[in-house]
């Protein structure tokens, strides 16, 4: 297998702190309501506890993206290096079709530019030998960058519950599900 | 839930009516008996109808002025393969327009009919991505013939002779019964999917829009059908105006697959 970076997504370690999010934003300044990265809480209907758990979420530059099938003007491209989908904002037209077609709602529009955008994976800091500023600024290391040509981890997941489900795309992300909390009870 | 994008239901709607007229002023030239009737403004229509749509698209783009690029990926965007599609459409049904006489050309016909349809299909497929799960399948084709055929065959009743009345009514008719069937049932369909397709089907049910169309757009024009056993000019106009209502619907009602994250699918 080529070498195709992936997010690794470790929902036991990460608390929700909204920093990968906050890093995201600090580094792009995006337009007020553009979110290229967002952390997602898991519903009770998957994890019932008083403690939370969570998903940080942006592209996840899959490995057949339909962003860049869908896109009419070729206004993105495939990383031969690295699998890192790019979007080439100056060739977009606004016609919202890659919005419509992502079924992970990565690709937003800017409606002050008129054009779509999303993550980069920060392909310049990349470039750069940098991590993404969101996999940086991580406090718990819960969200990872790894090439799925190497990756080895038994108990990853690729499609956990919360998570749409495209194999057609298949998607470069990788999770660690949320540790069960210990349930403590006083005998009665 | 989604937008209502009314650039596109003007499209989408006017496209498909061009479609269908075309396609239905073909059979009726040159494949029945009796006289063609009223061609040149028929395809005149076509013509204005397929502009009109043109030019709303473009208020759809954020960029008006790419939309010439638009063709440029035609290897795999549908996208791409529509706007050329329908570009070729709309040329072949000029060409027709100016070179009729009383009628148009047998394979001018039936060749601008192969492609409109051609093009519809490739509009049916830009209208169904993985995003929208409740529409990631046949369904937006069918929705969309039956626009070209239910607007279409009212349409062309206005430029049919007294003699082909019958048939044109009888193509409405079917279409409208077809119609109200589809449209009943895939709503119901729906909810027995996951989550999200469910969400589609129940705002669907629940929306005022979807029970007007289906009063407006088709039970009312069978019902007109029906009772008189003719075709009154009104008629068409409550079709398209329950097609129109029924696309606002396609997309204003869609849940995207993205609007249930960490929920169960
Ligand atoms: S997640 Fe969406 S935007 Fe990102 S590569 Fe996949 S299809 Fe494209
Ligand atoms: S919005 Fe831009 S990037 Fe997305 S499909 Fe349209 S032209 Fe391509």
């Amino acid at each position: 297998m080529k070498k195709q970076l992936a997010f690794y997504i470790d929902a036991k370690r990460c608390i929700g702190c909204f920093t990968c999010a906050m890093a995201c934003k600090n580094q792009y300044h995006q337009e007020s309501g553009v979110i290229w990265r967002d952390v997602y809480e898991l519903k009770e209907e998957i994890y019932p506890h008083r403690e939370r758990a969570f998903y940080s979420l942006a592209c996840n530059h899959c490995e057949n993206p339909t962003c860049l099938n869908v896109c009419p003007v070729v206004a993105y491209y495939k990383r031969e290096a690295d699998g890192v989908v790019v979007h080439e904002q100056d060739k977009c037209i606004g016609c919202g079709n890659c919005i419509r077609s992502c079924p992970y709602g990565a690709p937003r529009y800017n409606p002050v530019l008129k054009r779509a955008e999303k993550c980069s994976f920060c392909w310049q800091r990349l470039d750069d030998d940098r991590k993404p500023a969101c996999v940086l600024s991580c406090p718990t290391d819960a969200l990872q960058i790894v090439d799925l040509a190497e990756f080895d981890e038994a108990n990853a997941v690729q499609y956990p519950a919360g998570f749409p489900r495209y194999p057609s795309l298949n998607p470069s992300v990788r999770f660690r599900l949320p540790a069960m909390p210990k349930m403590i009870r006083r005998k009665l | 839930m989604s937008e209502m994008e009314l650039p596109l239901v003007i499209f989408t709607v006017l496209s498909q009516t061009a479609v269908g007229l075309v396609a239905i002023s073909a059979i009726r030239q040159h494949a029945a008996d009796g006289p063609a009737g009223s061609v040149r403004p028929e395809w005149m229509t076509a013509a204005l109808l397929l502009i009109a749509g043109l030019v709303a698209s473009l208020f759809h783009l954020g960029h008006p002025l790419g939309a010439p690029l638009a063709i440029k990926h035609l290897g795999s965007a549908w996208l791409s393969r529509e706007a050329l599609g329908i570009g070729v459409f709309t040329a072949l049904v000029i060409v027709g327009f100016l070179s009729a006489r009383d009628r148009v050309n047998a394979g001018l016909s039936f060749a601008a009919a192969a492609v409109g349809l051609i093009a519809l299909f490739f509009t049916a497929m830009t209208y169904s991505p993985p995003g929208f799960p409740a529409l990631n399948n046949v369904m937006p084709f069918v929705f969309f013939l039956l626009t070209a055929a239910m607007v279409g065959a009212g349409f062309a009743s206005y430029f049919t002779s007294a003699e082909k009345m019958p048939m044109i009514t009888r193509i409405l008719a079917v279409s409208l019964i077809i119609g109200l069937v589809v449209y009943l049932v895939v709503p119901f369909l729906w909810l027995s999917g996951g989550t999200v397709m469910r969400q589609t089907g129940l705002n669907y049910i629940s929306s005022p829009l979807y029970w007007a169309r289906i009063i407006v757009g088709l039970v009312i024009p069978l019902m007109a059908i029906w009772r008189m056993r003719t075709l009154a000019a009104w008629v068409p106009v409550l079709v398209l105006a329950g097609e129109i209502m029924g696309r606002i619907a396609f997309f204003l009602l869609a849940v995207h697959a993205s609007a249930n994250m960490g929920g169960i699918y």
